[in-house]
């Protein structure tokens, strides 16, 4: 657990930010490509777009139209075929490098947080315990008692120790989007947050990112099928064939 | 000779086992030490219960009031030379199919050349059914274990030494009939009679007055 | 904050039957393991006891089976073979020898113990040099006899409380009818003389009518050369040697079999349960790919991954080691009841040696080998990338 060590990073992407200001991603001609036996699958076929500080970004479109794929690379999940990405002006992808599993991890621990369709809350282990998992690997300075501070905003602390199975839907995936924020990232990534959730919670959810958008100034890239939800965002992507178009 | 040396200093061969049995000829073996359990229940208890078809060993300890009670009632010390006063009895519950027909009992007496071990089988009433001197020590030890000998106890119960003190040796009834078979053992006579009393007080204060108290 | 023990320790906590199972049998092979290296020190140190309580280290005998004395002599003690007095001097006189003891052994029918009668047996020791030999013998109450003809008798505890002798109470010699006084009555030896009743040798000969003894125990001094004394000894006409140290040996071979293989089955059974143990974990790792993905985009590393899953292996077998052990501390009885069964010869004495020290060496032993077992799932479970096993509907 290298919890100290952010202190002493410099502007180098992969060991990590030292600012705790907003951060822009920028992505120029992002391609992603897949091998299927003997078919090639281009997901992503050169898309290019810019995130700001603060933004919420919500990305639309069919299924199969690369949205996650996309996302996935913007999120430093995966590496593109071709094409650059920028972290605050720092390379992170480009030049036709592939960039190692392990370096991927410390750009991701610093910047980004994740929430994903199937909240993937540990089973055996309380909401406080989910919740403040991530710190067991890794734990930026400044997080003591940040998780029930999470909580207590995200309406949890009356299930602090309850396990997920004795909660809704709903509240796990506020638990999800608490232990998401944990460690502060500058940027939180939401993959289809909402679909396993009905209307109702759906809309909870939604209300939730944007008061962290617009209270905390929180970037959020999120990908939905929802078209209420997609609304929620102030910029709203439409995702078709591997391509990028804003409205 | 050489052949025995190698036999002994080799690998297991008759050396070894003549070792061996040496090992256990250095010693002579004891007979079962502590209690007074039968030394052949399967071969005893048919012969001192004809009608049992099986039996259970149970293993019985005294309560502190049990044995002041034993104490009272034997009217000399219960004086144990190697066992601690707890040590558990063994009592043959013996069957005829699922029915309880009676009990087996042992006690060890001190006798004037060795251990008198005293063995009587009851019936549910607590009277005498057999009468067995398993072992005892003397030149005419024999006289004791005769089944003549044996048969003169036949019916007699606890009650009997209401009216016989084997300690003195004085009283009237059945126990003050019976005629000691060696007067050369007059001591050894009066052990038995005393081994038997304090085998017949154990059996009521582990089983007879227990079921008095729960029937 | 949880801590990486506190996931690995919850996630076991997962499917409780799958991990009880798997406890099970780590607990089964560590107990094998730890009563088996408890025997094997257990047995070598009561068998020197046995053997050092004999008091000498060579025993020259009447030439012939011993076998068939004994029988012979639950037979009714005819048969037995004798060998001169006079022996002993010679015997003496050799260098290598500290000390030489006449013995005579002699059984009499006793028809008054048990339903059809039973064997006494009597050992005739000299007052003068046997006691020598037994210096690690205690008396309860009493001692040795004064003189070599005395009609007295020492008595090991067995015998005495089998009889239920005090140290001036008389005993009977059957066949004999001879009366002997009881002068001493020994504290338990936790050997074969606690059932022994010994008689002054002289004694025990006028009563067998008899000058000859059957056997003559010898202790050598320290460093002598053994070897020679027996090459010598075996030169004898009509007698035998027998050495406690090789007696030893020869039993210890014999043992040793066994040992061999009980230790093949407790290692087999080590590796089998280890097996569980990689299987467990390995379908653990499986069953979570998403959930360690997940992890992985909280920032864990590889080797944090690793480390979670080679925890819980080090947990499942730490644990069933414990719990293997303590079954062994609690069933040592049993394991040295099951010895005695199944050994051609078992010493007095406890046969299973358990101690602290070979707790934490067997609890050590199964932890690496478990180890050793969880590392394929522990490094499968750090290479997985996240973006392949966590699936969401696009």
């Amino acid at each position: 657990m290298e919890g100290g060590q952010s202190a002493a990073i410099g502007n180098d992407p992969e060991r990590g930010m030292t600012s705790q200001k907003g951060i822009t991603l920028e992505a120029r001609g992002l391609r992603r490509t897949y091998q299927r036996g003997t078919e090639e699958i281009h997901a992503l076929d050169g898309v290019s777009l810019k995130i700001q500080e603060a933004d919420f970004i919500s990305f639309t479109g069919p299924s199969g139209s690369g949205k996650t794929t996309l996302v996935n690379l913007l999120g430093c999940l995966d590496n593109p075929t071709a094409g650059e990405l920028d972290l605050d002006s720092r390379r992170i992808f480009g030049g036709g490098k592939i960039v190692s599993e392990r370096k991927l991890t410390r750009i991701r621990r610093e910047v980004f947080g994740y929430i994903f369709q199937n909240f993937y809350l540990i089973p055996t282990l309380t909401v406080r315990e989910n919740v403040t998992l991530p710190l067991a690997f890794y734990r930026k300075p400044g997080t003591d008692g940040e998780a029930e501070k999470l909580l207590s905003m995200l309406g949890l602390e009356h299930r602090m120790n309850h396990l997920p199975g004795e909660i809704s839907g709903g509240e796990m995936q506020r638990a999800s989007i608490a232990r998401a924020l944990i460690n502060r990232p500058k940027i939180l990534l939401a993959d289809e947050p909402t679909g396993s959730l009905d209307t109702k919670r759906t809309m909870e959810i939604g209300e939730v990112l944007r008061h962290l958008n617009r209270s905390a100034g929180l970037t959020i890239v999120m990908v939905t099928h929802n078209a209420n939800l997609a609304k929620l965002a102030g910029r709203v992507i439409e995702m078709r064939d591997g391509r990028a178009h804003e409205g | 000779m050489k052949e025995q040396a190698v036999a002994i200093s080799g690998a297991p061969g008759k050396g070894f086992f003549q070792a061996l049995f040496l090992l256990f000829l250095m010693a002579v073996p004891a007979w079962a030490a502590t209690g007074c359990d039968l030394n052949s229940p399967d071969r005893d208890v048919p012969r001192l219960f004809p009608e049992s078809t099986r039996y259970r060993s149970n293993y019985v300890s005294l309560r502190a009031d049990q044995l002041r009670s034993v104490v009272a009632r034997l009217g000399e010390s219960f004086r144990v030379l190697y066992d601690p006063l707890n040590v558990p009895y063994t009592i043959y519950e013996i069957y005829n199919g699922s029915e309880k027909v009676g009990y087996i009992h042992g006690v060890n007496q001190k006798g004037q050349f060795g251990g008198i071990q005293v063995f009587v089988a009851l019936d549910l009433a607590g009277r005498i059914k057999s009468f067995y001197i398993q072992k005892m020590s003397g030149q005419w030890a024999g006289k004791f274990r005769d089944t003549e000998f044996g048969r003169r106890f036949l019916g007699i119960s606890l009650k009997d030494f209401d009216s016989f003190d084997p300690v003195s040796g004085k009283g009237s009834g059945r126990l003050a009939k019976i005629r000691n078979p060696a007067p050369e053992m007059e001591t050894d006579f009066y052990g038995v009679l005393r081994a038997l009393k304090k085998n017949l007080i154990l059996m009521d204060e582990l089983v007879y007055s227990t079921k008095r108290q729960n029937p | 904050m949880i801590s990486p023990f506190q996931i690995a320790y919850k996630n076991l906590l997962r499917d409780r039957v799958r991990t009880l199972l798997t406890l099970g049998g780590i607990m089964l092979a560590s107990w094998v393991l730890v009563s088996l290296l408890g025997f094997n020190r257990g047995y070598e140190r009561a068998l020197d006891h046995d053997i050092d309580n004999m008091g000498y280290q060579l025993m020259v005998m009447a030439k012939g089976c011993p076998y068939e004395a004994a029988t012979l002599m639950l037979q009714g003690g005819t048969g037995l073979r004798y060998i001169e007095r006079s022996m002993v001097d010679s015997i003496s006189r050799e260098p290598e020898v500290e000390q030489a003891t006449p013995i005579l052994m002699q059984a009499y029918f006793d028809p008054n113990k048990g339903e059809s009668g039973g064997i006494a047996g009597y050992f005739g020791v000299e007052a003068a040099t046997f006691p020598a030999m037994k210096l690690f013998y205690r008396f309860r109450k009493g001692g040795w006899f004064q003189n070599e003809n005395a009609a007295e008798v020492v008595m090991g505890f067995e015998a005495a409380e089998l009889e239920q002798r005090e140290v001036g109470d008389m005993t009977l010699v059957p066949e004999k009818n001879v009366q002997l006084k009881v002068v001493g009555i020994l504290e338990r030896t936790g050997t074969q003389d606690d059932g022994t009743i010994f008689v002054p040798l002289k004694t025990l000969q006028n009563i067998s009518e008899t000058d000859k003894i059957t056997t003559i125990g010898i202790r050598v001094k320290k460093g002598a050369d053994v070897a020679g004394l027996e090459g010598r000894l075996y030169q004898l006409p009509n007698v035998q040697v027998v050495s406690f140290s090789q007696v030893k040996q020869t039993i210890m071979t014999l043992v040793s079999t066994t040992r061999v293989m009980v230790f093949s089955i407790a290692v087999i059974a080590l590796l089998i349960a280890m097996a569980g143990v990689a299987n467990t974990v390995l379908m653990s790792v499986v069953e979570r790919l998403q959930e360690i993905g997940v992890l992985k985009t909280m920032g864990a590393m590889p080797s944090d991954i690793f480390l979670l899953v080679w925890t819980e292996t080090l947990i499942l077998c730490t644990g069933g080691g414990i719990a293997g052990v303590g079954l062994a501390f609690a069933f040592a009885r049993g394991a040295d009841a099951l010895a005695r069964r199944v050994l051609p010869y078992a010493p007095k004495g406890g046969l299973v040696e358990i101690d602290l020290k070979l707790a934490l060496l067997t609890i050590g032993v199964v932890g690496v080998v478990g180890l050793l077992s969880g590392a394929y799932p522990a490094w499968k479970a750090g290479r997985v990338r996240p973006l392949e096993t966590i699936r969401s509907a696009v």
